[in-house]
């Protein structure tokens, strides 16, 4: 029997909960004290989660009528419209260019933009002028970092590692922005399942792995089951499993969804590999 | 400080100036009052009475000098008088002396069709046609002592300046009607170039917008961004009191998409109204100095002449500062709201805008017309209806409708091809040999459409007219439900368009002193503060590179000979 995971991040971070009960109540004032009060990186995860949450549109364009030049509940509309169609996309994209019209240094907006970039397939240019401008506020805003590295893995590879590289080795040690180098690595291993028989590129991830969720220095904020969970997974499919036992010890009893809903239904997933890892013992 | 005098029962205006003097006649004619048929006609007239060509723009054509005030007097009187009597025998060679192709504008046919100030954007085709009768009657109807202007910059009006010119009527500004069904819209222009344009109320506070306009895409495109080579803004004032605002960005090599969506995000930004009140105030302060220079060159005389034509007061100096100074952060946030909701967005390539809020302009016609059906030949996607109503052409979903009562112009070939321009700027084709008895459609359409909408085109090579193809080439569902029948005018025909529109031309020679390069730097300083001067319409810099250029030119000419 595997032991209960913890996949829901509100087992990571108790904010999830307090803004989730808020956007229940329709509180919006307390939705924002949450938010305002959350650094940069933990605000745009806050946003993307709790715009999982349903029926909040109708709510969300409430507080916009009332106050258009609210940035937050047009960065939570446009993350919560922004679903798998193109018509949610453009739905999503009218609201975010009034959003980033209205505040343009909120990270949150850029990094739900970039999202739009690549479900609205636009150009290149238009994904790298957007992240240029998340990047002005927060040069190392990992969440908009992975938005953007996804769109490049979809549309140019070699750009993607390029991008992956420079923006870990531009963050400081023991930060989550190495865990853009795992990202890459993995989006190829689903491209290519050989992937990882590359010498060079287990030492990529070792490197980064080892200036981020492997560094003495990494903190347990918001986003850090995430980065954890990351390098878990790409040890597991590398096959070292005492390196993937190792950060699913990290993690205790918590893990991500993401990235592992690649491989398939996550809890199923990170069940098999977490046995793997240790032997069965959990 | 101006002076209104009249010479021969036509205003004019002077005022002393630095420098030698010149001189302008104006008269309330443009590309927007032609038709398709005659488009072009006021340009010949401009080229045939003048050596010095003048500059024919959507609502004015002037003519215009530098000199002694006895050299003055004798171009002015000489225009007059070839305007009373037309040189019929020099009409070849100033059609010879204006083949110069200028780039067209595309814009306004999208905002307007094929009428009205729509018609700027379409080729001279008839200008090889036009008979001196029509020549003697578009002079009769505009070139007019009622429909003139005369600006001297200068101490006093130039000694023996007679303007002897045929009686008329003053005639009222061109009325622009819009066929687009919303707005914010959006059509595919040709790759490289974005551009927006608007229109709103005509006031200081729009002229002001104008150049914040201009300033923040050169801030975000350009310098921040690096997505675009290079952009601006024009501000067109026009005779009915409204003003054309257009912007115009030409992307960097690859960098299309990123110059639309800062395009975008920029304007996006002013109608939230975030503009600053500094930035406001710096725009200002350039605009005045403008207008102090323009007032000591005698460049605001063109503009307050227009306003004499179009029955609107001439401002002084003063007049004009107090009201550019007057302009705060919130007017030009009014002005940025009311402008984006009236945009129509060109983008620069194939995608759209829907995603950031803006509608497809119609690019096909809605109904298929009743009449007669002929099947294309060989290929069962293509059908032509003739009835009395119109033409439709119908391949696959692609509809094509020209009504015989909203028929703008229709373009014939000796083979027997007939082009249907229809007022809203939507084209029926009509080829013979793509359909079965087509030769009856033809006759159809000749005797419906009246002579004066005629344009008869030149014979065209074999390999120009088009042959049905061999069902077996044809795939299934090879129609592409999204190619548009009205922008198989345009394809190719403004990889970069010049607005040479209004005063640019002139505004530029006036204003040329030393080119001390201010906070814009050169030339575009002089082109930002005329431009926010509320007087006329200009151009500030030239676009054009020479290779692109050539390339313009041979794109225009294959569309001029194969539309």
């Amino acid at each position: 029997m595997l032991r209960a995971m913890l996949l829901d991040p509100s087992a990571a971070y108790p904010k999830v909960a307090v803004l989730r009960t808020a956007l229940d109540a329709g509180d919006w004032p307390a939705c924002r004290e949450t938010l305002d009060n959350a650094e940069p990186v933990e605000r745009t995860c806050l946003t993307a989660v709790a715009a999982e949450t349903e029926g909040i549109a109708e709510f969300l364009r409430g507080v916009l009528s009332g106050d258009p030049s609210d940035g937050t509940a047009g960065a939570l509309l446009g993350r919560h419209l922004a679903a798998s169609t193109t018509t949610a996309f453009s739905a999503a994209e009218r609201v975010l260019v009034d959003a980033a019209a209205r505040s343009p240094l909120d990270p949150a907006i850029w990094t739900v933009r970039l999202r739009t970039a690549r479900g609205l397939r636009l150009g290149p240019s238009e994904a790298r002028r957007r992240y240029d401008r998340l990047a002005e506020i927060d040069a190392n805003h990992v969440p908009g970092q992975s938005q953007y590295l996804r769109y490049l893995c979809g549309h140019d590879p070699a750009e993607a590692y390029e991008f992956a590289r420079s923006a870990a080795a531009a963050a400081p040690p023991g930060s989550f922005s190495p865990v853009l180098i795992a990202e890459y690595h993995l989006d190829r291993y689903l491209a290519r399942r050989d992937h990882f028989d590359d010498e060079t590129v287990r030492a990529e991830v070792a490197e980064a792995a080892a200036r981020s969720a492997g560094h003495p220095d990494f903190r347990h904020t918001h986003g850090w089951v995430r980065v954890t969970s990351t390098f878990a997974m790409a040890y597991a499919l590398i096959g070292d499993q005492p390196a993937a036992a190792g950060y699913f010890e990290a993690l205790g009893e918590l893990d991500s969804a993401q990235p592992w809903d690649r491989l398939g239904d996550p809890a199923t997933v990170i069940g098999r590999y977490r046995k793997r890892a240790t032997g069965g013992e959990q | 400080m101006i002076t209104r005098l009249e010479v021969d029962g036509v205003p004019a205006l002077c005022a002393p100036a630095d420098g030698p003097m010149h001189a302008g006649l104006v008269f309330r004619v443009g590309t927007a009052d032609e038709t398709v048929p005659v488009r072009g006609i006021t340009r010949l007239i401009e080229h045939l009475v003048a050596d010095v060509p003048g500059s024919t723009g959507p609502e004015h054509t002037y003519f215009h000098t530098r000199g002694t005030p006895t050299e003055i007097a004798a171009f002015l009187s000489g225009v007059c008088t070839a305007l009373r009597n037309p040189p019929a025998e020099r009409i070849a060679a100033a059609r010879q002396r204006m083949t110069s192709v200028r780039d067209r504008d595309p814009l306004p046919m999208w905002r307007y069709g094929a009428r009205s100030h729509g018609v700027a954007s379409y080729p001279e085709w008839a200008l090889s046609g036009l008979t001196d009768d029509q020549v003697r009657d578009w002079i009769t109807r505009w070139f007019t002592r009622a429909n003139a202007a005369l600006w001297v910059a200068g101490d006093d009006l130039p000694e023996g300046l007679a303007l002897d010119l045929p009686d008329g009527v003053r005639q009222p500004a061109p009325t622009a009607v819009t066929v687009l069904p919303a707005t914010p819209a959006w059509f595919a222009g040709s790759d490289g170039t974005a551009a927006w344009d608007t229109v709103v109320r005509r006031d200081a506070g729009a002229a002001v917008f104008a150049t914040v306009l201009e300033r923040r895409l050169q801030h975000e495109l350009r310098d921040r961004a690096g997505v675009a080579e290079t952009a601006r803004t024009e501000y067109e004032p026009r005779a009915d009191g409204t003003a054309r605002i257009l912007a115009l960005a030409e992307a960097a090599a690859g960098r299309s998409d990123g110059t639309l969506g800062g395009l975008v995000d920029v304007l996006a930004a002013l109608r939230a109204g975030r503009i600053d009140a500094d930035e406001v105030g710096t725009v200002v302060k350039h605009t005045s100095e403008g207008l102090r220079d323009a007032e000591c060159r005698g460049a605001r005389l063109p503009g307050q002449a227009f306003n004499l034509l179009a029955g609107r007061a001439v401002q002084t100096l003063d007049e004009a500062l107090a009201e550019v100074r007057a302009v705060t952060a919130e007017d030009v946030a009014a002005v940025a709201a009311a402008g984006y909701d009236a945009g129509l967005l060109m983008t620069p390539g194939t995608g759209g805008a829907d995603w950031a809020g803006y509608t497809a302009a119609p690019t096909m016609s809605e109904a298929v017309l009743d009449g007669r059906t002929h099947r294309g030949r060989g290929d069962r996607n293509l059908r032509l209806i003739s009835g009395a109503q119109g033409i439709s052409v119908v391949e696959g979903d692609v509809v094509g409708t020209v009504r015989y009562d909203a028929c703008a112009a229709v373009l014939a070939w000796p083979d027997g091809a007939r082009q249907l321009i229809g007022e809203d700027a939507v084209m029926a084709r009509v080829e013979p040999t793509l359909y079965r008895d087509a030769e009856q459609v033809v006759h159809d359409v000749d005797q419906w459409i009246p002579a004066r909408l005629r344009i008869d085109m030149p014979p065209r090579d074999r390999d120009r007219i088009p042959q049905p193809r061999p069902a077996a080439e044809i795939p299934e569902a090879e129609v592409d439900s999204r190619r548009p029948l009205i922008t198989l005018l345009i394809a190719g025909m403004a990889t970069l368009f010049v607005v040479a529109g209004g005063l640019g031309v002139l505004t530029m020679m006036l204003t040329q002193g030393p080119t001390e390069a201010g906070l814009f730097g050169g030339l575009g300083e002089y082109g930002l503060v005329a431009s926010a001067s509320i007087l006329f319409g200009i151009f500030a810099g030239r676009i054009a590179v020479d290779a692109a250029a050539e390339l313009r030119r041979q794109q225009a000419d294959r569309i001029d000979r194969n539309p």
